[in-house]
């Protein structure tokens, strides 16, 4: 729960960033091209300027991949973010302390798969459960610092205010993947096996195949290595191939490399790995990687999964005459709007959630630091505010708070209990009396009260 | 229990290979059910947090490894659609056209189950994450502990939660597709009456409806409404058609 606090802001600053920046993002596939598309299909001005157009805008990467440009919308991120690069460039020591929070909130998301298993740490039997040891994290940060100081053009942050937005987001998400990656490259972090985590250490021993390199790739620079580790190890994973992320980019790498050596056939899965020089990318994933890529271009229909059973399913699509029919890309425009407006509502949807998360962060940090101000006042001072409703509340309080006063984290939980409370009462409609009395006792009732008590009767 | 009973139906109505791959959220009801709400104990705890665990690991395999197979499927509908277009310019005669005209039906009805799999996936990654949020709850109601918050907070940072690689390439499929798909004018809709019982055959097509539609349920607005429900969803002008087919 500690680094929690910690949390905050990076995170929330990374989830604007990457949802802005995707809602933002207008990338161009096939920009110019005509609207009007006749039915005879003619020929369209430069169908072959287009993928070139898109290798253009990847391959101008390795060389200026601007770690933080950005639109002056997310400029809160850059002053995090490029304080923390500029950490790292400068001295080790300075960022593994600050990243101590840092690390934790680079958004990587199996770091956060690996806080899971510690959540349940307000149980105070378990101090060692008790999230990073400093250690670990400096382990962390020292891989993530090889593979972040091998992207040597990240420190080159120019306000490249582009297309390349949509790029940075998918890096972006790289970065904050390649971090997790590292993670799990220390060892050190099995040895904080309390018995109710996950322990850990099989997805570590996975992971150190990819030991990231400090020489930075050239070529396929744009897909650094998504590692997607299950952290869900045991015995089942335990000889599991490290599941990676692809984006775009890489699989474009990928297909270059492909066609270097002669096309999907020919091509073998070392040989495309030696091709892309892409650090942290395994045989294994190339391997897989192939399969499909093979499955997919010379069974595009099985693929397309739907059509093999609409086929047999639907009758009303006998012949293909049918399928240039009016009918049939109406039914198709039908489907698009359909699915159009899906995806909308997901999108919105999901955006919400965030938000309602955050602002639920927010709050209870309020309600921590509003706690943390008036258990400072009591301390500081024997009378206490209001104590006679404090004593009128008392019985409620003693009835309400049964767990054993000494425990911090039980009254953490209460006092998140209150505040959820208080919450739910902001937005119900209606409000039960019963709640109203139990919010007012456990706000008022909160440890200050019970200090004062304490206070009082000392005094 | 209605949210189980929708997760339940969108996991029918969704594509088979998908259908072993939604939250258990049965199960992980059966267990907080279990669990003592006087004195939870560590060990419970652990259990529950150590089955929520594994369900985000399924959910992160299963989601990450159909980006990738999306992404690739992508790339090699836009080669195919180059391909039709080059096509054309070379060609010129009857029967290369004919072949080009099947060519352009299936890459349009490919790319059109293309992105209504992508937004199936998005909706995949959704409820999930609801219930997930849903089940947290309940813990945190029935054991009065706060499970919920913090972990909810690395829910989010998931790879299956985070969709914005999915969300581009769904976008850059509806670019895509407004310009294979041709143009019509708009009178023609009133005709696809037909058209639209053929479309509602389609898995891909049915699943989609049976994804709004639970997503309209979903958040009609509950008892339970507090601080952290989703608004009320709206879509006044969704003509949603229905999923029974009606053969000609």
């Amino acid at each position: 729960m500690e680094t929690h606090s910690a949390l905050p802001v990076g995170n929330l600053n990374m989830q604007q960033f990457c949802n802005s920046g995707s809602s933002g993002v207008m990338s161009s596939s096939l920009p110019v091209l005509p609207n009007t598309l006749e039915e005879k299909f003619p020929e369209l001005p430069d169908p072959q300027h287009v993928p070139l157009e898109r290798e253009i805008q990847r391959n101008p990467l390795p060389s200026q991949r601007p770690l933080f440009s950005s639109p002056s919308g997310f400029s809160p991120d850059l002053t995090f973010s490029s304080t923390l690069a500029h950490e790292r460039h400068t001295n080790n020591t300075p960022f593994v302390s600050r990243s101590l929070n840092a690390g934790v909130s680079l958004p990587s998301t199996y770091l956060s798969n690996m806080e899971i298993f510690q959540v349940p740490n307000n149980f105070p039997k378990d101090p060692t459960e008790i999230t990073w040891c400093p250690d670990s994290v400096q382990g962390m940060l020292n891989c993530s610092d090889g593979v972040i100081m091998g992207n040597n053009q990240i420190q080159n942050s120019s306000n490249k205010v582009s297309n390349d937005l949509n790029k940075q987001n998918e890096w972006w998400s790289d970065i904050m993947n390649v971090d997790w990656k590292d993670l799990f490259d220390d060892t050190t972090i099995s040895e904080s096996q309390p018995k109710v985590v996950y322990p850990p250490a099989q997805s570590s021993s996975n992971i150190s195949k990819q030991q990231p390199q400090t020489d930075q790739s050239v070529p396929c620079h744009s897909g650094e290595v998504c590692a997607v580790t299950g952290a869900s190890s045991s015995a089942t994973t335990a000889a599991a191939k490290p599941r990676m992320r692809w984006t775009p980019e890489l699989h474009e790498c990928f297909i270059n490399a492909v066609n270097q050596l002669g096309g999907s056939e020919k091509a073998t899965p070392k040989g495309v790995l030696n091709i892309m020089k892409v650090e942290g990318l395994t045989i294994y994933h190339v391997k897989s990687h192939l399969q499909k890529y093979r499955t997919a271009r010379y069974k595009p229909d099985s693929l397309e999964g739907m059509s093999e059973k609409t086929a047999t399913q639907s009758e009303e699509l006998p012949s293909l005459d049918l399928k240039t029919g009016i009918d049939f890309t109406e039914a198709l425009r039908l489907q698009m709007e359909v699915q159009k407006r899906l995806h909308e509502q997901l999108e919105i949807q999901r955006n919400l959630q965030l938000r309602i998360e955050e602002q639920g962060k927010y709050l209870q940090m309020m309600f921590e630091k509003q706690y943390k101000s008036t258990m400072d006042k009591t301390h500081c001072s024997s009378t206490v505010e209001k104590p006679t409703t404090i004593s009128s509340d008392q019985t409620h309080s003693t009835a309400k708070i049964d767990l054993p006063e000494a425990q911090n984290s039980s009254t953490d939980s209460k006092i998140t209990e209150g505040f959820r409370q208080v919450s739910n009462k902001w937005k119900m409609s209606e409000v039960e009396p019963s709640n109203e009395k139990e919010t007012d006792a456990l706000t008022s009732s909160l440890p200050p009260s019970k200090h004062s008590r304490i206070n009082d009767e000392d005094s | 229990m209605k949210f189980g009973k929708r997760l339940k139906k969108q996991v029918e109505e969704s594509l088979p290979e998908w259908r072993d791959k939604f939250l258990s959220y049965k199960d992980l009801k059966k267990l907080v059910r279990l669990t003592s709400a006087a004195q939870p104990c560590s060990r419970v705890e652990a259990e529950f947090v150590q089955m929520l665990n594994a369900e985000i690991d399924k959910f992160n395999a299963f989601f990450v490894e159909q980006e990738e197979d999306f992404i690739i499927r992508q790339r090699e509908l836009q080669e195919r659609i180059k391909r039709v277009m080059e096509d054309d310019g070379t060609g010129g005669s009857q029967p290369s056209e004919m072949e080009h005209a099947k060519e352009m039906s299936r890459i349009r009805k490919d790319i059109v189950n293309f992105h209504g799999e992508m937004v199936l996936l998005e909706n995949y990654s959704s409820i999930n994450y609801t219930g997930l949020a849903k089940i947290l709850k309940k813990y945190d109601k029935r054991t009065g502990r706060v499970l919920r918050l913090p972990f909810i907070e690395k829910v989010l940072k998931q790879p299956f939660f985070t969709t914005d690689l999915v969300s581009e390439m769904v976008k850059e499929c509806e670019r895509t597709i407004e310009l294979v798909l041709p143009v019509a004018d708009r009178g023609q809709s009133e005709q696809g009456g037909k058209g639209e019982l053929v479309a509602a055959e389609q898995s891909v097509f049915r699943n989609t409806i049976a994804a709004l539609m639970t997503m309209q349920e979903l958040r009609k607005g509950s008892s339970t409404y507090g601080h952290f429900s989703l608004p009320p969803l709206s879509l006044p002008d969704l003509q949603l058609p229905s999923p029974i087919p009606i053969l000609q």
